[in-house]
């Protein structure tokens, strides 16, 4: 005869183990729909192009607009050329500006500064200003 | 294991946690009969709680503004990925918790749990009744569409037919002449914020009274033997009974799994029941659509209001109706609890029940 309250203890660890494997199973199914819930919509956007009308930059002058839902920057350094850059300075993501007199960004948030093709001039940036690829296209410049 | 006893030991040190849960859950006594209608009270906090969730989930994407709300409800449904399923198990289980809300009532009144020493037990959840009714009907308007503008045009008119203070009572409510921006600021600043933080402290207090005044004894069976009163405090206790951890707990469990498990086939495979066709196209405030009704727990006020020659006396007996049922402990005082001893009671609460579902059905084909 075996022992009934052993039996007992191995009935209810039994359950036990049985209750929490159901319970994880309902759990990770809706998890996953929780999951996909909070993620980002994706909203096609990643592979589109941007179109800027010519006069909105002028000749040592600058546009920002959002490429990718990220704030990004075309500017004209010399007439007729076009470049575009991300406006997110590399050192801890503030939105650099463009001060005209000197022709170069700073961040104003530890002084970053880079030259109008994106390199560091000073400050703490590890890293250039990505930079984007740019068409002439008519009156307008094709970003992307 | 080992560390699992460390923690239990680290905390037991310093709050006493082992003492203080021996006599909430394995040394807190429950009498013998307890039944199911005992867990409703449990199963309508899971329900609850799984509004809270589903509510902060729609929160992330709902836009309370009367040019976006309708467009943000259904990017909501057909572009977030699995909103359809948070949306429609907040629908339905609003629903549920209002079926369930009635089922806990009608027990509680037919075993005579309202009863000395309970009275502010019954008060507080007729009180979060009340508020689980006021919940839906502001959660009713927030997807702007045609049903939630005109079920709360009607519903917030009869407001206006109160004597002297009616008009303005209506204009307070809507925040203007009719139903617009501002209704939907007020309703949604209720429905998401109001309203929780009360209900929270309410349904503290609810608990507060069941635990401090202790569990009734269900009245049935031939143990069963009326308690004697005592002008001073008593705590019922049960010498005898089940503990409440694990008999009464698992008891509880299954319970809130067999709503779950309703909630999520209703979810699945009838969300239309709750979903009629007028929710599905935008507000329009100078097209009022036919036959406009409002959810099946106001069906029954909805008539009543129809069926007396005016607003002013339908509201008066709806008000009679309720300020009756929230005072009944104060009016039925009589220790005995067992309904087979209680025949007009039990008469007057079956004809309470019919009365409702005959009203409700009627409004509904009306």
């Amino acid at each position: 005869m075996s022992d009934p309250s052993a039996q007992s203890t191995e009935r209810r660890t039994f359950l036990g183990v049985l209750l929490g494997g159901i319970g994880a199973v309902i759990a990770g199914a809706f998890s996953w729909p929780l999951f996909r819930y909070l993620s980002p919509i994706d909203k096609g956007g990643e592979q589109q192009q941007v179109r800027v009308p010519r006069r909105q930059v002028a000749v040592g002058g600058t546009h920002f607009f959002s490429y990718q839902g990220r704030p990004a920057v075309l500017l004209q350094p010399k007439a007729g050329e076009f470049v575009a850059l991300s406006a997110v300075c590399t050192h801890l993501g503030c939105i650099v500006k463009w001060v005209e007199e000197s022709q170069e960004f700073l961040c104003p948030c530890h002084g970053g500064r880079f030259s109008t093709a994106g390199q560091v001039l000073g400050g703490p940036p590890p890293s250039p200003l990505a930079t984007y690829v740019v068409s002439v296209d008519g009156d307008e410049i094709l970003i992307g | 294991m080992k560390l699992q006893k460390e923690a239990m030991n680290w905390l037991d040190s310093r709050l006493g946690i082992r003492e203080l849960l021996h006599s909430n859950l394995t040394g807190y006594l429950l009498p013998r009969n307890v039944n199911v209608w005992y867990t409703l009270g449990s199963v309508l906090l899971a329900l609850f709680g799984l509004q809270f969730l589903t509510g902060i989930l729609l929160l992330i994407y709902y836009v309370p503004d009367t040019e976006k709300a309708f467009a943000s409800v259904t990017a909501i449904m057909n572009q977030v990925p699995y909103g359809w399923l948070i949306r429609y198990l907040h629908v339905v289980g609003s629903n549920l918790i209002m079926v369930f809300i009635l089922l806990h009532m009608f027990s509680v009144l037919f075993m005579g749990s309202y009863k000395r020493p309970r009275e502010l037990t019954w008060l507080s959840g007729f009180g979060l009744f009340n508020m689980g009714l006021i919940f839906c009907l502001t959660g009713y308007l927030l997807p702007w569409s045609q049903l939630s503008f005109w079920a709360t045009t009607v519903a917030t008119d009869a407001a206006g037919a109160i004597p002297v203070v009616g008009d303005t009572l209506l204009e307070y409510l809507r925040g203007g002449a009719s139903v617009g921006d501002a209704t939907l600021g007020r309703f949604f600043a209720l429905h998401v914020m109001g309203l929780p933080m009360a209900f929270l402290g309410l349904v503290g207090f609810h608990l507060f009274c069941v635990r401090r005044a202790g569990i009734s004894s269900a009245p049935f069976g031939e143990d069963y033997r009326p308690t004697e009163l005592s002008n001073s405090f008593h705590h019922q206790k049960h010498p005898g009974g089940v503990p409440f951890h694990p008999n009464y707990t698992i008891k509880d469990l299954a319970m809130i799994f067999f709503a779950l498990a309703l909630l999520v086939a209703i979810t699945f495979y009838a969300p239309w029941l709750f979903i009629p066709l007028d929710a599905l196209t935008p507000a329009d405030p100078f097209s009022t659509p036919a036959h406009i009704k409002p959810e099946w727990y106001f069906l029954w006020a909805y008539q009543s209001l129809k069926i007396f020659p005016s607003a002013l006396l339908g509201l008066a007996a709806q008000g009679a109706a309720m300020g009756f049922l929230a005072m009944l402990p104060f009016l039925d005082r009589g220790p005995e609890r067992r309904p087979g001893k209680r025949p007009i009671f039990v008469t007057l609460y079956l004809l309470g029940i019919l009365l409702t579902v005959g009203l409700s059905i009627w409004g509904h084909y009306s």
